[in-house]
């Protein structure tokens, strides 16, 4: 079994074309949602797609501890490859936790100097050199613009790329781009944009900024069960 | 005897060695006219102190296993359990804080927050203990209480608060002032048993009234009522802020903090009063047991006599009347005359005498409430039961016990230290379900097996100290595993027709890898190819292939064998022709189905200052281990890594040297994984010269 069979349910490859990433080098992605609908299953099937790639992920929660996102690999790992021979699963999985390192802080303890030491750290130690950060909890209901080019000018340095989740609220009217408002004064930091939204009984998910979905492939959903990405059928 | 949940307190009392644990123990029991006399620790007077009930532990001044002893205070039960302040003895440490529902900090108003006292906080951490911090020997050269609070803070991130100031320090210590009651609390008597209340002394005034001001804006965080007070200021009344600290304490939001001298017998009354008031009863922690029905679903248990009962047997210990088993009731209440069942074995047991023990003496009771702690006479069980009502189908631990990763030969040095050692096994086997021990039946030696070095080093202690049996040892050998990669078919005739009774079998089929299982035999002959009285024959020496895999000796796991044709001669087979052609069997399968080594990895935690975390993170990489995350709080940084135990020897000292000896580092057992190339080559070699030398 090659990595590309299990990697075709995954969200990266439903969008743009394949073996392209839609984020670039330095880039920031986000995936927006309200609470509860699913951006940290969207954002690990994201991290998953990396791994399966071969890249080196750096997951920083900073809302779960360690055993919590593992849990959340584990799971999600599970539905995407429940059809697949459970030893070779198995084994695909093991080849994987090497490209795989969890950091979690305390909303209030993550800034971008510490960041950036915990990741001189990985480097100089030999111990982990990552390719993509995903970090899940951000703070976006208040945005520092200023943190956040810092850590973009982070990402640029050190040719990574990130994802975020950035959750999103009821009450709140989005701006007239459809932009959530917490976004709004950073959204041009942001190169990718993909909102989770839940509509009736279905979640959809919309590619608002740089991204196109590939073509001939179906609208796409988020199946409410497992939260995978899953082709309207 | 008292009986209501809310008047029980199950605590242990934690502390770094040295910080005066068992002198504080000694006086909670005097004050609380549990003994009469009090001992010096390391006893001068040949008694010791009395919850020092190992002689290891009167030697070394530490504790290893866990004791219970009870007391009563002001109309409250506090049943003391001694909890091990290392954090490797895994099944003690769990159980002792299993059972207990608060804890006692205890720290040195000198030495302050040292790594011993991260070691227990942070177990204390990990099992969601409520505690309250005590600041011993405030007698003492160089003692400042309010640096130890600090620290607390900095070091540990409790939101510690004082609830007392200290009347002077050091030789001029003479006791303490109560922040809430605002009253100085002198310590008169032979042994300080008299408290005398007087006014604050003038000097410390205004000093009382600031830390009290900061004492009850930290309580206000946690009663919408104080805050009220506070805001309209009206008077708060002790009881008023006693609930909103407790309130704080229960969900280790805030550690109230008290200090005093144990050895000069002054500020332990306080405490023993806040032990009552601020930490929680039974009723006040959900406990849960594994449904056992139901895939090990945790469910509440509710602090009810009149509910079936469910209790925990969580210590073991031998006594001159046999088996002392102490246990604690969560569920139902548990009376002499009642059937239980053990829930490990399903055995019934009928419930004989029952008693409290108060360390060494005890007394007899008639049953043991639900929040209890109590201990059954002359019932057999290991350490770690869970007994219950008829068709209570609950466990308070896990059934699965992890197969030990670690062993070592030891041979005892005298007849005396033999008989004994066997003593000596029988029981910490009974005690510890991860402890084994056996015979090698090739060598005649005996091999203790447990989950990691010090795990067995302990043990070793003990047996000599208990027992009086003196052992050598080997040297520590990991646990390899041998098995096979994928399916391959065997198809062997045993085959020996010339001269004499003649031997002939065939036995084909194929083996494969398997999960989840050590050893999978199947027969699918057909037909009689194999007549069935060889078949069982054929299953014994497959077996026995097993125990010492070909490739390195190891044992083989994880492998299914199918048997599924043969052949047999009327006269010349036998069993121990089909015997001999199963293992020839075994040999051709196993070197077609690419076998391999398997080594145990552990689940290595280290938790440590983070300024040390990159090169924590460097020394668990050059082990070969791979880093799963880290978590970063604050001041502290956890770590957690899957690391070969193979490279795991010595890693305490490393740590130690890497971060000044203020990393503490946990280590479980995880699976088992195929070595690498490299390595395996290396113990092929290994195995090799040491096969080469016994030639």
């Amino acid at each position: 079994m090659h990595n590309n069979d299990i990697t075709l349910r995954t969200p990266l490859r439903f969008l743009e074309s394949e073996n392209q990433d839609i984020l670039k080098e330095g880039g920031f992605g986000a995936i927006l949602a309200r609470a509860g609908v699913g951006k940290t299953a969207f954002l690990i099937q994201i991290a998953l797609d990396y791994l399966l790639m071969n890249r080196n992920v750096l997951y920083i929660s900073l809302n779960d501890p360690v055993e919590k996102v593992c849990l959340w690999y584990e799971e999600v790992y599970r539905n995407i490859s429940k059809s697949w021979d459970k030893k070779q699963a198995k084994d695909q999985w093991d080849s994987l936790l090497p490209y795989r390192f969890i950091m979690t802080f305390k909303v209030e303890g993550f800034t971008i100097p510490i960041l950036e030491e915990r990741l001189n750290d990985l480097t100089e130690q030999g111990v982990f050199s990552p390719h993509v950060l995903v970090i899940d909890g951000y703070p976006f209901d208040e945005p520092d613009e200023k943190n956040l080019s810092n850590l973009k000018n982070l990402v640029k340095q050190r040719s990574l790329k990130a994802w975020f989740t950035v959750r999103t609220h009821r009450h709140k009217e989005p701006g007239p781009d459809g932009m959530p408002v917490s976004l709004l004064t950073v959204k041009d930091l942001f190169d990718v944009i993909i909102q989770l939204q839940p509509i009736g009984s279905e979640t959809h998910v919309n590619i608002l900024k740089g991204a196109t979905q590939t073509e001939g492939v179906p609208e796409l959903l988020l199946d409410p069960a497992t939260l995978m990405v899953k082709n309207k059928s | 005897m008292i009986t209501d949940t809310k008047k029980v307190r199950n605590i242990g009392i934690s502390a770094h060695i040295d910080s005066g644990k068992t002198t504080l123990t000694e006086r909670i029991l005097y004050y609380t006219q549990r003994i009469h006399a009090i001992h010096e620790i390391k006893g001068k007077d040949g008694v010791g102190a009395t919850m020092d009930s190992m002689e290891l532990e009167k030697e070394r001044g530490i504790t290893i296993a866990s004791a219970a002893t009870s007391c009563q205070w002001k109309g409250h039960e506090i049943n003391i359990i001694d909890t091990p302040g290392h954090v490797d003895f895994t099944i003690e440490v769990e159980r002792a804080l299993r059972v207990l529902d608060g804890a006692v900090l205890v720290l040195c108003s000198v030495g302050g927050v040292q790594s011993q006292s991260i070691t227990v906080d942070q177990q204390m951490k990990r099992y969601k203990v409520p505690s309250v911090a005590f600041i011993n020997k405030c007698d003492r050269n160089g003692a400042n209480p309010f640096r130890v609070i600090d620290q607390l803070e900095e070091k540990l991130a409790h939101n510690a608060i004082a609830m007392q100031i200290p009347i002077g320090l050091e030789a001029d210590f003479s006791g303490v002032v109560d922040l809430i009651a605002m009253k100085a609390i002198y310590f008169d008597g032979e042994n300080g048993e008299t408290l005398r209340y007087e006014e604050i002394p003038a000097r410390l005034v205004e000093e009382a009234e600031d830390r009290r001001e900061q004492l009850i804006d930290a309580a206000s965080m946690f009663s919408n009522d104080l805050t009220e007070a506070v805001l309209e200021e009206t008077e708060i009344s002790d009881e008023l802020l006693y609930s909103a600290i407790r309130n704080g304490a229960l969900t280790r939001k805030l550690t109230p903090v008290f200090m005093g001298s144990a050895y000069k017998n002054k500020g332990v009354q306080p405490l023993l009063d806040a032990i009552t008031l601020l930490l929680p009863c039974p009723a006040d922690i959900t406990n849960e047991a594994l449904d056992l029905d139901r895939d090990e679903v945790p469910v509440p248990l509710l602090c009810d006599d009149a509910k079936p009962v469910v209790a925990l047997a969580f210590k073991l210990e031998d006594g001159q009347y046999g088996q002392l088993t102490y246990v604690r009731v969560y569920q139902g209440k548990l009376a002499k005359g009642d059937t239980i069942y053990n829930v490990r074995t399903g055995k019934k047991v009928k419930v004989g005498r029952l008693v409290r023990m108060h360390a060494d003496q005890m007394e007899d009771i008639e049953w043991i409430p639900a929040g209890f702690i109590g201990a059954l006479f002359g019932i057999d069980c290991a350490s770690g039961d869970t007994f219950a009502a008829r068709g209570i189908n609950l466990t308070m631990t896990s059934m699965f016990i992890p197969e030990p990763v670690i062993s070592l030969a030891i041979s005892p040095n005298d007849h005396k230290s033999e008989i004994n050692m066997t003593k000596a096994l029988s029981r910490f086997t009974k005690e510890d379900p991860t402890f084994k021990a056996h015979v090698n039946q090739e060598t005649g030696e005996t091999i203790i097996s447990g989950m990691g070095e010090l795990h067995i080093e302990v043990y070793i202690e003990r047996m000599k100290r208990e027992y009086q049996s003196n052992v050598t040892t080997g040297m520590p050998q990991v646990a390899y595993r041998e098995t096979i990669t994928r399916k391959a078919e065997f198809d062997y005739i045993h085959k020996k027709q010339t001269g004499g009774a003649g031997q002939y079998g065939r036995v084909a089929g194929y083996l494969e890898p398997v999960d989840d299982e050590e050893f999978v035999f199947e027969n699918q002959v057909k037909g009689g190819s194999i007549p069935s009285q060889f078949i069982s024959a054929c299953e014994k020496s497959f077996r026995n292939c097993i125990r010492k895999g070909p490739a390195m000796e190891y044992p083989v796991t994880g492998i299914r064998v199918v048997i599924n044709d043969g052949a047999s001669h009327s006269v010349d087979s036998s069993e121990m022709a089909f015997q001999a052609a199963a293992r020839g069997a075994f040999l051709q399968g196993y070197a077609k189905a690419s076998p391999v080594i398997r080594e145990p990895i552990m689940k290595v935690v280290v938790e440590t200052p983070t300024e040390y975390q990159g090169s924590v993170m460097g020394s668990l990489n050059q082990r070969r281990g791979m880093i799963v995350g880290s978590q970063d709080e604050g001041v502290q940084s956890v770590i957690e890594a899957h690391v070969p135990l193979a490279e795991m020897f010595g890693y305490s000292t490393t740590l130690r040297s890497l971060t000044q000896g203020k990393a503490q580092f946990t280590m479980e057992f995880s699976t088992y994984k195929e070595i690498p190339r490299g390595i395996a080559e290396e113990l092929h070699k290994k195995a090799n010269d040491k096969k080469r030398d016994v030639a």
